[in-house]
């Protein structure tokens, strides 16, 4: 679940759950209240009426009678004094039954007892409850109506701004995860936020990628200058073995040494040059701005590498129906990538196996495919073929392990789309996909077999 | 023909020193950019090969001195930088050819020739192997008045032990010169063998090629008397 989502739910849910327990006791301390007020307010009354008496002496209410007692007109409020046994003596509030001419009605009662010139009375002010609730149900009602108004004004407001404050996370990752491609270096600007840990966050990315864009850069330069160094004293090895080899005095017997020697040093060679290539492109110092047409590439090669395919009789069916020309490219480069799938094609192919070389056009995706009928790889193999030094082959037909590597290393910088399909024992289908057709249509179909 | 070769690794120069020198080459080193500079106003070469890499100065700079001092020499490049802007400018500068190191010394004779027949249009005349003739230069082979077709690449074979005749050339030497650094990787492979094969077999037709010599576990050599 998203964690805006989270929030609001979050949010939500107790912002509910408030409500509903103030909705719960909200007729408790309506009640309470109410029930205060009204003590209060009997108190009131009761301070009055005995104000009153103090002034103006009991006599003022009871006028020569016994008893005294007065009503609002819904009889919704009494007063009554009467006098009472000199042992009585009572002061409480107390919810009760009156009958009142002819009804009986529930009371908020204060009784009271007070003395006044040696004798007893009994005070009672009342109040109907009735009248008290009047006003305690609306209130209720008013109340829970405006507590449900404000839960849903805050949820929907906590909504957006919950959305608005999660807004450069999403950024974040979108920005420095998923759209990033290494190496890292577009999208170095700082996604805009006022909260610091989002600030943090993007700067712990971006530092994070700096760091990963230096190991990468300090391992280029390792690699580009380690092969560097090295071909400077393979060269000397090299050209002594040479001179030695065509002097005079050495022996035939020396001379097939020198030859195994010259082909040791031979694999050093090509291994500091491949990884010295393949520094290179990682390094992006070719240019790629030629315009090329892998249909000619594919046939270059083939002119160059038929004599591989006459030795393991290899039939190579070329069946291309397009020739489109891209921009952006590097001829060499791309030669370079063609050149060693196809080599790989054929090292790895069976006797008299075959190698189908055909393309595809998909909306605007060219690709071209080349499907061998060689060993094939197991899956475990093929996720592993791309790494450096690899010879996945149990074979004895072996080479250095980097010729994938530098196919690998040349689709990554020239933009290509690289996919394998491998069985073992069926073979072996590369598929290099290019990207967006521009201009230069012209069918052409040829089925040349080599 | 004199070379002057300026290239600071000194084993690295005295070794081309030996091979040119079989090749009839008269051959003087310079070490470092000054001394380079020195012996280039003081004579005059007609190969000059120049390392990028030189103690004391770019060697670029100083191929920008010697054409002034040298403008009728020809110009190879040896680098082991081998970046591309490198050859470029290199060549822009008037460089007639361009060597990555580590690079095999037939090849580094076989290139001097090639600017020799391009720049100094020296007339070569055919040339025997056997009983057939030779043209380097248009590139082609009789017997008697039958041209014998070569491919490109089987062409490229002969006249490269052509070129180092009575030397023994590897087959390492011979793939990388006709294949460059596409030359295979796994050296079990025998095609070379069996382009020597094909070259025989087409030349057999017509007469004896007893002079195209295997040199067994070491490699081939044209044997001209």
């Amino acid at each position: 679940m998203k964690l805006s989502s989270k929030l609001i739910f979050f949010i939500a849910g107790s912002k509910l759950a408030l409500g509903a327990l103030f909705v719960a006791i909200l007729p408790l301390v309506v009640n309470r209240i109410a029930s205060d007020f009204t003590n209060f307010s009997l108190e009131g009354q009761r301070k009055k009426v005995m104000a009153n008496i103090g002034k103006n002496g009991v006599e003022t209410y009871l006028a020569g009678e016994n008893s005294y007692g007065s009503y609002t007109m819904l009889k919704d409020e009494y007063i009554a004094i009467e006098k009472a046994p000199v042992s009585l003596h009572l002061d409480t509030i107390r919810t009760t039954k009156r009958i009142v001419e002819t009804d009986t009605l529930s009371y908020r009662v204060l009784s009271a007892t007070f003395g006044f010139k040696g004798r007893n009375y009994l005070l009672e002010i009342g109040k109907t409850t009735a009248s008290i609730n009047l006003y305690n149900d609306s209130l209720q009602k008013f109340a829970v109506y405006v507590l449900v108004l404000l839960i849903a004004i805050s949820i929907f407001s906590d909504l957006i701004f919950t959305r608005r404050l999660i807004r450069p996370l999403g950024q974040i990752i979108k920005k420095r995860l998923v759209n990033s491609k290494f190496p890292f270096i577009e999208n170095q600007t700082r996604v805009k936020t006022t909260t610091s840990d989002f600030n943090y966050l993007d700067e712990s990315l971006i530092s994070l990628m700096n760091q990963i864009n230096e190991a990468f850069a300090k391992e280029r330069e390792f690699t580009a200058n380690a092969s560097h160094e090295f071909l400077t004293p393979i060269s000397i090895l090299q050209n002594k073995m040479e001179n030695l080899l065509v002097d005079e005095s050495t022996s035939h017997q020396v001379q097939q040494s020198i030859v195994e020697m010259m082909k040791t040093l031979e694999r050093l060679k090509k291994i500091s040059r491949s990884l010295l290539l393949i520094s290179r492109i990682d390094n992006a110092q070719f240019i790629k701005k030629e315009r090329v047409e892998p249909a000619k590439i594919i046939n270059e090669i083939i002119e160059e590498i038929s004599h591989r395919m006459e030795e393991n009789n290899i039939n190579m069916e070329v069946k291309l129906s397009h020739s489109f020309a891209f921009d952006n490219l590097n001829h060499d480069l791309l030669f370079q990538l063609f050149y060693n799938i196809i080599h790989n094609a054929i090292k790895f192919n069976k006797k008299n196996g075959s190698i189908v070389i055909s393309d595809t056009l998909k909306g605007k995706d060219y690709s071209i495919l080349i499907e061998d009928t060689g060993m094939g790889m197991t899956e475990e193999e093929t996720r592993q073929m791309f790494n450096r030094f690899n010879k996945s082959n149990s074979s004895a037909n072996t080479g250095y392990g980097l010729g994938l590597a530098i196919v690998k290393s040349i689709a990554i910088y020239l933009d290509l789309k690289l996919q394998v399909q491998s069985k073992l024992t069926r073979g072996t289908t590369f598929e290099i996909q290019f990207k967006k057709i521009e201009g230069n249509f012209s069918g052409m179909s040829s089925g040349a077999k080599a | 023909m004199k070379v002057l070769i300026i290239e600071d690794e000194k084993t690295l120069a005295y070794e081309m020193e030996v091979f040119l020198k079989k090749a009839f080459f008269i051959c003087e080193l310079a070490h470092t950019f000054n001394d380079g500079l020195k012996k280039l106003t003081a004579g005059l070469y007609d190969y000059i090969l120049i390392d990028l890499g030189l103690p004391g100065g770019d060697g670029l700079e100083l191929l920008r001195n010697a054409k002034r001092s040298n403008p009728d020499a020809a110009y190879i490049i040896i680098t082991a930088r081998g970046r591309l802007e490198d050859r470029v400018t290199g060549l822009d500068m008037g460089a007639d050819d361009y060597l990555s190191k580590p690079f095999f010394l037939p090849e580094l004779h076989s290139r001097m020739q090639a600017i020799s027949r391009r720049k100094f249009k020296i007339e070569q005349e055919l040339q025997s192997i056997g009983e057939f003739l030779i043209d380097l230069q248009k590139r082609f082979m009789v017997f008697q008045d039958i041209s014998i077709e070569l491919s490109r690449k089987e062409f490229d074979l002969v006249s490269y032990l052509f070129l180092h005749k009575n030397m023994v050339l590897t087959r390492g030497q011979l793939s990388e010169h006709i294949w460059g650094t596409f030359a295979d990787d796994d050296y079990d492979s025998n095609y070379i063998d069996a382009h020597i094969k094909n070259i025989r077999k087409k030349l057999n037709a017509y007469a004896p090629t007893e002079w195209l010599e295997t040199v067994r576990g070491v490699g081939y050599r044209i044997r001209k008397h």
